[in-house]
C-alpha cells in the first residue's frame, strides 16, 4: 500500500506543480484548460513514478540497478508488479469495477427513460451520463479480455515464463487508474456532454470536463499500444519449443490479431482528441468551419473507432472458440480457416470506417466502396461462426457456466451481426442511423460479443486463477438470467429505433413509452443479476472448493500446470508436440515436460484429486 | 448420433418458417408519408427475410446442442469425433456467405443507394438551418419560419441544409431520410410527400435532430404539415408578406 499512497501523493503534487508552473508563466486561473492539461501531464508522471516507476526505471537512469517488487500475497496487487499474472488480475479487477460503475450509469439512464418528460436528471445531465457510460464501457470492452486474460493466459498458453517486456506491461496497467480517475473527476469541470464519440465542433465548445476526457483517451491509448506491442513480441518470440504457428491455441491467435490492430490504429483516436485539445487551448482551427472541417474529425475518429469494435470482439471470438472446443471435446473445426479469418477481419476492419458516416454529408461517391467492404467483412465473420457451429456439431457437450454464457454470446452476436447488415446498407442506414436501432445493434455486438465473452472467460479461467471452483448452480442461473434480460432489454429498442426514436435523448415522444418502460424494467432486472455474479466470484475465491490443475480436462498449456500457477508458471520447460485440440485422436498429446520429476507432473497424478472436486 | 443432421434441418426449417410468418404478420415500420420511405421499408423487409434462415441455422444448432448433443460424464466424458475440418462444408459455406454478401450489396445496397442518394430534379428547394436548438426554414420566396415546416404534397422537395454552430442532423422519420447539418458545408436531401397530414396525425411527421448537439438535443424537433400545393403556395406568400 506504501507505493499506492506515494503514487497518489506524487500525483497530486505533480498536478499542483503543473498548474502552478502554468499560472506562473502565463497567468490565468487554476481551472484554465491549459493549466489542467499541463497539470494532468505532471500528475501522470508523478503517479507513474510513485507507484514504482522510480525503482523500475528511474534508478537505471542514474546508474543504479533496477528494483522490482518481490511482494507476495495480496500486497503485490497494489504495487508495480512485473508478474504478468498479477497484472492480469489487476486489469480484471479494475475493469470489472469500471463495468459496474458504467452499469450504474446505465441504470440511471434507463430510470430516466422509463417515462417521457424530464424525470430524475435534466436533459444536459442525461447527455453527460450517456457520455460517461459510453466511454467507461468502451474502455471495459477494449481492454477487458485482452488486458485481464491476454496478460494472464497468453504467456502460459505459449509456454513462456512471462511477457517479453514485463516492466512495460506494468506501466501499461498503471496507466489505467489515471484514466478512470480523470473521467470520474471530470464532473468537477462540468463533465463532458458530447458523447464518447466527441464529435467536433461540439467537443470544442462544451464545458472543460471535455479536456479530462481528452487526456484520459490519450492515456488509455498509450496503455493499449504498450499492451499491444508486448503481446505481439511475446507471441512471436517467446513460444515454447515445438509451439509452431499451427499449434498455437486459438485464444492466443485472437490476442495476437487484436494486438496487431490495437498497435496499428489506437493513435488515431489520440490524434483526434489532441487536435480537439489544440483547438481548445492553443487557438488552432482544425475543426472550425471554413478554415478546417468538422468532417475531418469524424474520419480520424472512426479510423480508430471502427477497428476498435474488432479490438473488442476478436478476443471474444478467441474465448468462445476455446470454450466451445473444451466443452464439446472436439477439435476446433476449420482451425486454419478461422485463423485466416481473424486476420482477414484485422485487414478489412481498417478500411470500413466511413460506414459510420453514410448520413454525415461526406462525398456521395464514397458510399458505394464503403458499403461493399463493410458487407465483405461479414464473410470472415461467418467463417468464425462456422468454426463455432462446426465444433458444436455432434459434440459431447457438457453444459457448465462458461458454455451457458457462450450460448448466450452465440445468440446475441448472431443478432448483432444480422442487424449490422441493416446499418451497412446505405438505404436502410439513412433511416436507422443515430436511432435506438443502432443503440440496440451495438449493444448486441459489444455487450453480446465482448462483455459476454469476458464474463464467460471469467468463469472458464476462474478455477485456474484462484485455484478454487465457483458455484456452478449460481453461475449457470446467472448466465441464463443475464442472457434473457439482456434480450428483453434491447429487443424493444430495435422497434423504437425503427419507429422514430433517436439516440442520446433524455426525453422522447409519448408514442415510445411502452417500449421504453419494458426496456427499463428489463434493464433493472439485468443490472440486478450482477449481484449474483459478483457475490459468486467473491465467495468462491475465498471459500470455494479447491480444484486440481485441470477441472475441465482441457488441453492447452495453462491446464497442465497447478492452479493457481506458480510464480514463474513452469517448473520445467514444456515441449509442444501436437495440436492443443486433438480431441478424439488416440494417444495425442499437446505438450509434455521432459525434465519433470515423476512427482512434479500434474498431468496425470492429480486426476483423482479433480474427480473428488467435481463430484 | 450419426443422423443428428435430420433434427437440426427440421429445426432449421421450422424456425425459418416461424420467423418468416412472424415477419409477414407484424407491422414493423411507422406509416410511410413519402415515396422515399417505401424504398427504405422495402429494403428493410427484404433484409429481414434474408436474415431468417441465418438466425434459424444458429438457433437450430443451439437447440439441438441442448437436446441432442448434451452428455453426462463431466470432465472425463468420452471425446467427440476428431473431425478437424471438412473441405466441402467450408467451401460451400464460403460460397453461400459470399453470394449472400454480394446479393445484399447489389440489392438493396446499390439499388437503394441510387434511389435515395441519387440527385433527381426537384420541384422546390427549401433551405434549413440548424442551430442550438431549433430549425429555421427558408422557403423559395425568402419567407422564414421557426415554428413549423409546411410542404406541398406530391412535389419533390430538395432540402439544402446547413448549421451555424455544431453538428445537427436533419431526420424525418416519416420520410425515412436523414442527413447531417454541418457548419460551413451545405448538404442536401430529397423527399416527396405523398399524403396530406400533420404532426398531430403522426408524431413521426417531424424534423428531429439526430446528432448529439448539446443540452437541448432531445427536444430539437420541428413539426411538419403536408398540404396541397395550392394551399402551400398561399401559405408561403402570406408568410412573406406578414414577415
Amino acid at each position: 500500500m506504501k507505493y499506492l499512497v506515494r503514487a497518489f501523493v506524487l500525483g497530486i503534487v505533480g498536478y499542483a506543480v503543473g498548474v502552478g508552473l502554468t499560472m506562473a508563466i502565463r497567468g490565468g486561473g487554476p481551472t484554465d484548460e491549459v493549466a489542467v492539461v499541463i497539470g494532468y501531464i505532471f500528475a501522470l508522471m508523478g503517479w507513474l513514478g510513485g507507484i514504482g516507476g522510480i525503482e523500475a526505471f528511474g534508478r537505471q537512469w542514474v546508474g543504479k540497478s533496477v528494483e522490482v517488487s518481490t511482494a507476495r500475497g495480496w500486497r503485490r496487487y497494489f504495487q508495480f508488479s512485473v508478474d504478468h499474472k498479477v497484472i492480469g488480475i489487476q486489469y480484471g479487477v479494475t475493469l470489472l469495477s469500471v463495468l459496474l460503475i458504467g452499469g450504474i450509469a446505465a441504470m440511471i439512464m434507463r430510470v430516466e427513460l422509463a417515462s417521457p418528460g424530464v424525470g430524475i436528471v435534466d436533459l444536459d445531465d442525461f447527455n453527460k451520463i450517456v457520455s460517461m457510460h459510453g466511454i467507461l464501457m468502451v474502455a471495459v470492452a477494449v481492454a477487458g479480455i485482452i488486458g485481464a486474460f491476454g496478460n494472464y493466459i497468453i504467456p502460459i498458453q505459449i509456454g513462456a515464463q512471462d511477457m517479453a517486456f514485463p516492466r512495460l506491461n506494468a506501466i501499461g496497467f498503471w496507466l489505467v487508474p489515471p484514466v478512470a480517475i480523470a473521467l470520474l473527476m471530470s464532473p468537477l469541470l462540468g463533465a463532458f456532454n458530447a458523447g464518447w464519440t466527441s464529435y467536433a465542433p461540439l467537443s470544442v465548445t462544451n464545458e472543460s470536463g471535455q479536456i479530462l476526457f481528452n487526456m484520459a483517451i490519450v492515456t488509455f491509448g498509450m496503455s493499449s499500444i504498450l499492451g499491444g506491442i508486448n503481446i505481439i513480441t511475446t507471441v512471436i518470440t517467446m513460444r515454447a519449443p515445438g509451439m509452431t504457428w499451427g499449434r498455437l491455441p486459438i485464444f492466443t491467435w485472437a490476442g495476437l490479431a487484436t494486438s496487431v490492430l490495437a498497435f496499428a490504429v489506437t493513435q488515431f483516436f489520440a490524434a483526434a482528441v489532441i487536435l480537439i485539445t489544440m483547438d481548445r487551448v492553443a487557438g488552432t482551427s482544425f475543426f472550425q468551419p471554413d478554415v478546417g472541417s468538422a468532417l475531418l474529425y469524424e474520419h480520424i475518429f472512426w479510423f480508430y473507432s471502427h477497428p476498435a469494435v474488432y479490438i473488442m470482439v476478436l478476443p471474444g471470438f478467441g474465448v468462445i472458440l476455446e470454450i466451445v472446443t473444451t466443452f464439446s471435446r472436439k477439435p476446433l473445426f476449420a482451425y486454419k480457416a478461422v485463423v485466416a479469418s481473424l486476420f482477414a477481419i484485422v485487414g478489412l476492419s481498417v478500411v470500413v470506417w466511413a460506414h459510420h458516416m453514410f448520413t454525415s454529408g461526406m462525398a456521395n461517391f464514397l458510399h458505394g466502396p464503403f458499403m461493399i467492404i463493410t458487407e465483405a467483412i461479414s464473410i470472415p465473420t461467418g467463417v468464425i461462426f462456422l468454426g463455432i457451429l462446426g465444433t458444436l456439431w455432434q459434440g459431447r457437450l457438457w453444459f457448465r457456466t462458461p458454455l451457458v454464457i457462450a450460448f448466450g454470446w452465440l445468440f446475441n452476436f448472431t443478432i448483432g451481426g444480422i442487424t449490422g447488415i441493416f446499418l451497412a446498407d446505405v438505404a436502410t442506414d439513412i433511416h436507422l442511423h443515430d436511432t435506438y436501432f443502432v443503440v440496440a445493434h451495438f449493444h448486441y455486438t459489444i455487450v453480446g460479443g465482448s462483455i459476454f465473452a469476458l464474463i464467460a472467460a471469467v468463469f472458464y479461467w476462474f478455477p485456474k486463477i484462484t485455484g478454487r471452483m465457483y458455484n456452478e448452480k449460481a453461475g449457470s442461473i446467472f448466465g441464463v438470467w443475464l442472457t434473457v434480460f439482456f434480450n428483453l432489454t434491447f429487443i424493444p429498442l430495435f422497434w423504437a429505433g425503427m419507429n422514430g426514436m433517436n439516440r442520446r435523448i433524455g426525453d422522447y415522444p409519448d408514442a415510445f413509452e411502452g417500449a421504453n418502460k419494458f426496456a427499463s424494467v428489463s434493464a433493472l432486472i439485468l443490472g440486478a443479476s450482477f449481484l449474483l455474479f459478483v457475490g459468486n466470484l467473491l465467495y468462491s475465491a475465498l471459500w470455494g472448493p479447491k480444484v486440481g490443475p485441470n477441472p475441465w480436462n482441457a488441453r492447452t498449456l495453462e491446464w497442465l500446470i497447478p492452479s493457481p500457477p506458480p510464480e514463474h508458471n513452469f517448473t520445467s520447460q514444456p515441449v509442444v508436440i501436437g495440436s492443443p485440440y486433438a480431441y478424439g485422436v488416440k494417444g495425442s498429446v499437446h505438450a509434455y515436460f521432459p525434465d519433470a520429476n515423476e512427482g512434479d507432473d500434474p498431468g496425470d497424478g492429480s486426476a483423482q484429486n479433480q474427480e473428488t472436486v467435481l463430484a | 448420433m450419426r443422423r443428428s443432421w435430420i433434427p437440426v434441418v427440421i429445426l432449421w426449417v421450422a424456425y425459418t418458417v416461424l420467423i418468416v410468418v412472424a415477419t409477414a404478420q407484424f407491422t414493423w415500420f411507422p406509416k410511410e408519408w413519402a415515396r422515399e420511405a417505401a424504398v427504405v421499408d422495402e429494403a428493410m423487409l427484404l433484409l429481414q427475410y434474408l436474415a431468417a434462415p441465418i438466425m434459424s441455422l444458429v438457433m437450430a444448432v443451439m437447440t439441438w446442442s441442448v437436446i441432442g448433443w448434451r452428455t453426462e460424464g463431466g470432465a472425463h466424458r468420452e471425446d467427440g469425433a476428431p473431425v478437424r475440418t471438412n473441405k466441402i462444408v467450408v467451401t460451400t459455406w464460403l460460397i453461400v456467405t459470399s453470394a449472400l454478401a454480394i446479393y445484399v450489396v447489389i440489392n438493396p445496397g446499390f439499388v437503394g443507394l441510387a434511389e435515395i442518394r441519387g440527385e433527381p430534379s426537384s420541384d422546390y428547394v427549401i433551405n434549413l438551418q440548424g442551430q442550438q436548438f431549433s430549425w429555421e426554414v427558408t422557403y423559395p420566396n425568402g419567407a422564414t419560419a421557426l415554428d413549423e415546416l409546411v410542404i406541398p404534397v406530391d412535389a419533390r422537395v430538395r432540402y439544402d441544409i446547413i448549421s451555424i454552430d455544431v453538428l445537427h442532423s436533419f431526420w424525418v422519420p416519416a420520410f425515412r431520410i436523414k442527413i447531417d447539418a454541418l457548419p460551413g458545408i451545405t448538404t442536401t436531401a430529397f423527399a416527396t410527400a405523398e399524403e396530406e397530414g400533420t404532426f398531430e396525425d403522426d408524431v413521426n411527421l417531424r424534423i428531429q435532430c439526430a446528432e448529439l448537439c448539446g443540452a437541448g438535443h432531445a427536444n430539437m424537433a420541428m413539426p411538419i404539415r403536408v398540404v396541397s400545393e395550392a394551399e402551400w403556395i398561399e401559405y408561403v406568400e402570406a408568410l412573406a408578406t406578414d414577415g
